[in-house]
């Protein structure tokens, strides 16, 4: 059971991320302006604040017992001088990782390891942080609109890279509207489809640029990635993996239709 | 041993008591390290509190049934008219007079819902940010900040009742 983020009033959660510095610049600021003009909004502001407060003063992080840390010191030690699967398995407790194991847990948060290379591809970082700012600011596009013919051409207008708009309202996934979003330095385009209450973005880079198929999670956010001959595309969703999946499928099985009778047209 | 503490923190709040926080947390450092023979992870931190949380909630389930069904589940929590974003009574002011008994403050805590007090609790003890807290609870962001608004508020509501 997923707990529906967007009916949340917007200015509750707004209001919390602007306490815990999760705002980036341009919306940080305007939500100091909202603030300085909004009286229920600073008293809102201030009673999450004052919330946030309490309970850090109340709760302060514990120090854990000493037998606990000399007994976890000791399951690594252990299993640095045994290294032997075998033996491993034969004494589970002390079924226990090398020194490399312990210097990640006990906080060498520099030491950065690598789950998936794309991942940390800035182009699909890039994407996801489009994607939160629209989370976070309660304006996930643009231009909103449900008609792919006021959002293509209102793409078309800003961005060289012309977006195959294509209908996915039938299959369940009304468009909502587009935007640009901004991928080493060039404005790409994104279109937003809504699921339910959760938002799709899918955006289109030319092909070439990191246009290898991939699927994984990025800052929480699923996002899976798969190429035609001429384009990129990249898909960010709140929705569950396997819904994103179903999502994507859809898509490009309503490109191929489209592709067919309804060629993408070239730029003004 | 600084990550020590923030999972012995998080287990004692999930479980309750400290006891039981060392033997989950014992138990997560094992899963841990063992897991750390096969993979590599980004983030050691919340990937940690994840194993925790997760060790957390297992142990839970197993010797605590009594203790989930009371909490309730997400469906439950939709319902529960305390914990929606609605008008609370109390101003910022009273909700820090109230605070200053501190026992309120952390039976406010007490009392969230599981999925709203892990929350709160790697947000306000352990210090994670929103994309950390969504690794470590394996949720949407969207679901984090949704959670975090509505932990704070029936903290806020609670506080604000017992003027």
């Amino acid at each position: 059971m997923s707990d529906a983020p967007r009916q949340e009033p917007d200015a509750s959660l707004r209001a919390n991320a602007a306490i815990d510095g999760e705002l980036d610049a341009a919306n940080a600021l305007q939500f100091e302006r909202d603030l300085a003009s909004d009286p229920a909004l600073r008293a809102l502001h201030a009673r999450i604040g004052a919330a946030s407060e309490a309970v850090r003063r109340e709760a302060p992080k514990e120090r854990a017992p000493a037998q606990l840390r000399a007994r976890i010191s000791r399951m690594v030690e252990v299993q640095e001088v045994r290294p032997s699967r075998a033996i491993r398995f034969a004494h589970f407790p002390r079924a226990l990782a090398a020194s490399l194991a312990a210097i990640a847990m006990i906080g060498a948060l520099a030491w950065t390891f690598r789950v998936a290379d794309s991942g940390d591809d800035p182009q699909m970082q890039a994407l996801v942080s489009g994607y939160m700012r629209g989370q976070v600011s309660g304006q996930p596009f643009d231009v909103a609109s449900s008609d792919r013919h006021t959002v293509k051409p209102w793409l078309a207008s800003r961005v060289t890279l012309g977006a195959a708009v294509v209908d996915l309202a039938e299959a369940g996934y009304p468009l909502a509207g587009g935007r640009i979003d901004i991928v080493d330095r060039t404005p790409v385009p994104t279109l937003v489809y809504r699921r339910r209450e959760h938002f799709i973005s899918v955006s289109e880079l030319p092909a070439g640029r990191g246009a290898q198929p991939w699927r994984g999670s990025i800052d929480g956010f699923h996002v899976e990635r798969w190429a035609d001959s001429e384009r990129a595309y990249v898909a960010v969703s709140d929705l569950d993996a396997s819904d994103l999946s179903a999502f994507v499928e859809a898509f490009r099985a309503a490109q191929r239709g489209a592709a067919k009778g309804d060629p993408v047209p070239a730029k003004p | 041993m600084p990550n020590l503490d923030d999972a012995y923190s998080l287990a004692k709040w999930l479980s309750g008591n400290g006891t039981d926080a060392e033997d989950i947390v014992q138990e997560a450092a094992m899963r841990a390290l063992n897991a750390l023979e096969r993979l590599t992870v980004d983030n050691p931190r919340a990937w940690f509190l994840r194993i925790v949380r997760n060790t957390a909630l297992t142990w839970i389930a197993k010797n605590r049934p009594k203790a989930i069904s009371l909490a309730g589940d997400m469906t439950d929590l939709e319902l529960r008219e305390d914990l929606a974003l609605s008008e609370p009574a109390a101003d910022a002011e009273q909700i820090l007079i109230a605070a200053e008994d501190g026992e309120s403050v952390r039976r406010a805590i007490a009392d969230l819902p599981s999925p709203l007090k892990e929350t709160l609790i790697l947000r306000e003890v352990n210090g994670l940010n929103y994309r950390e807290i969504a690794t470590a609870t394996e949720s949407p962001l969207g679901t984090v900040m949704s959670r975090l608004a509505r932990a704070r508020a029936a903290i806020a509501k609670s506080l604000g009742a017992t003027r």
